[in-house]
């Protein structure tokens, strides 16, 4: 994946000429983010790179996919959004709790 | 309406209770006697009370006093009422000039490049309803989905207003986006896009215009990965390129055609066009 690569000097000047990821690239890298996070879900791990090793195939695909400012963006949205989900959670318990009680 | 009859029955208060005093029945006021008597005729006991000479000159001393008064209370609250309500119409009408005049300062001069490298300023704006945006091409979600929600929301509302857009898209990613690159990374969302890029400062200078925050340092690396974090605003400008309304990520497709469309009808309106 030649957009994101920063590995050499000669594939940056293609990135310039091959200009921004395309539709097609966003697509892959959504798709593989998304099986990588199914994968992660399956065995109850939110942050990523806690998973020792366990989804390592749609980690690899992830990886292969994104590039790195993405994957890094990706993986701290999850966390947040499950701290979210979590407080939600949290508060919808307690109205109810309330609710009951009235 | 409630405060007329609340204040007339309150001026003649006073009436009844003298009359109540008097022995005669209490519902014996002006206007509400004659009404009664028109319902039903009077029973024994009131006419009694009329025969008693004193006390008929007195109602009757009361009844043109009363009836004076109720319709000189009459008449005040209904200038009164009339006063109110030209000065409510006033007060809407200064409203709806200051909501023309008094818009938020958004929006004004900048001078940036379009894909073919010639300046593309301000006055490109005018004559079009356009449809400005923040963002980069490296933009991993949001970008992408706000561009395609502005595509879609443009095609519902060129069918019944023709080709009104002019859609922008204006880089805060300075060191990376380059006109080509945004022309080539625009064309997939719509063919109408205009893609807008600038040096650092020019950047600065119409994200300041627009109030929008972003947060690419002015010596970034191009070749490096990184996020612009921004502000994700849709701003719609009018023909004469004056602020009309800005759309968040929270507001949908059907929200965002029905503002557009309605800000289309009224800017007809007060151009007195009918088409």
């Amino acid at each position: 994946m030649g957009w994101f690569s920063s590995s050499s000097s000669s594939s940056k000047k293609e990135d310039e000429l091959a200009g921004a990821p395309t539709r097609q690239d966003r697509q892959k890298c959504w798709e593989a983010r998304d099986a990588y996070f199914a994968c992660l879900d399956g065995i109850g791990v939110i942050k990523a790179g806690e998973e020792e090793g366990k989804c390592s195939a749609a980690r690899k695909a992830y990886e292969g996919n994104c590039a790195k400012s993405w994957i890094d963006y990706f993986n701290q949205r999850r966390v947040i959004a499950e701290a979210q989900k979590e407080r939600l959670g949290q508060a919808t318990i307690q109205t109810q709790q309330q609710a009951s009680k009235r | 309406m409630f405060s007329l009859s609340w204040r007339t029955q309150r001026s003649f208060f006073p009436v009844s209770k003298r009359l109540h005093y008097l022995s005669c029945r209490p519902s014996t006021t002006g206007p509400l006697k004659s009404f009664s008597r028109l319902q039903s005729p009077l029973p024994a006991p009131q006419k009694r009370c009329y025969s008693q000479f004193a006390e008929r000159n007195k109602v009757g001393v009361f009844t043109p006093k009363s009836a004076a008064l109720f319709v000189i209370t009459g008449i005040g609250l209904l200038y009164y009422f009339r006063y109110e309500k030209a000065r409510m119409l006033e007060e809407r009408e200064k409203e709806r000039q200051t909501r023309s005049f008094g818009r938020p300062n958004i929006g004004g001069p900048f001078t940036l490049t379009a894909a073919n490298g010639s300046p593309f300023t301000h006055e490109n704006l005018l004559g079009k309803w356009s449809l400005v945006y923040f963002g980069f091409t490296n933009c991993p979600d949001i970008c992408p989905a706000e561009l395609d929600k502005v595509t879609t929301v443009m095609d519902k509302i060129v069918q019944t207003h023709g080709q009104i857009f002019l859609p922008i898209f204006i880089s805060v990613d300075p060191a990376r986006d380059t006109p080509a690159k945004m022309k080539k990374y625009l064309e997939e969302f719509h063919p109408s896009y205009i893609g807008l890029v600038g040096s650092y400062d020019e950047t600065k200078a119409v994200c300041k215009q627009y109030r929008v925050y972003f947060s690419t340092p002015p010596n970034a690396d191009p070749n490096d990965d990184y996020l612009v974090d921004h502000s994700i605003f849709v701003y719609l400008m009018d023909p004469d390129g004056k602020f009309v309304n800005a759309f968040g990520q929270n507001v949908g497709v059907d929200e965002m055609t029905e503002k557009i469309s309605a800000a289309i009808e009224e800017w007809k309106v007060e151009k007195g066009k009918t088409t």
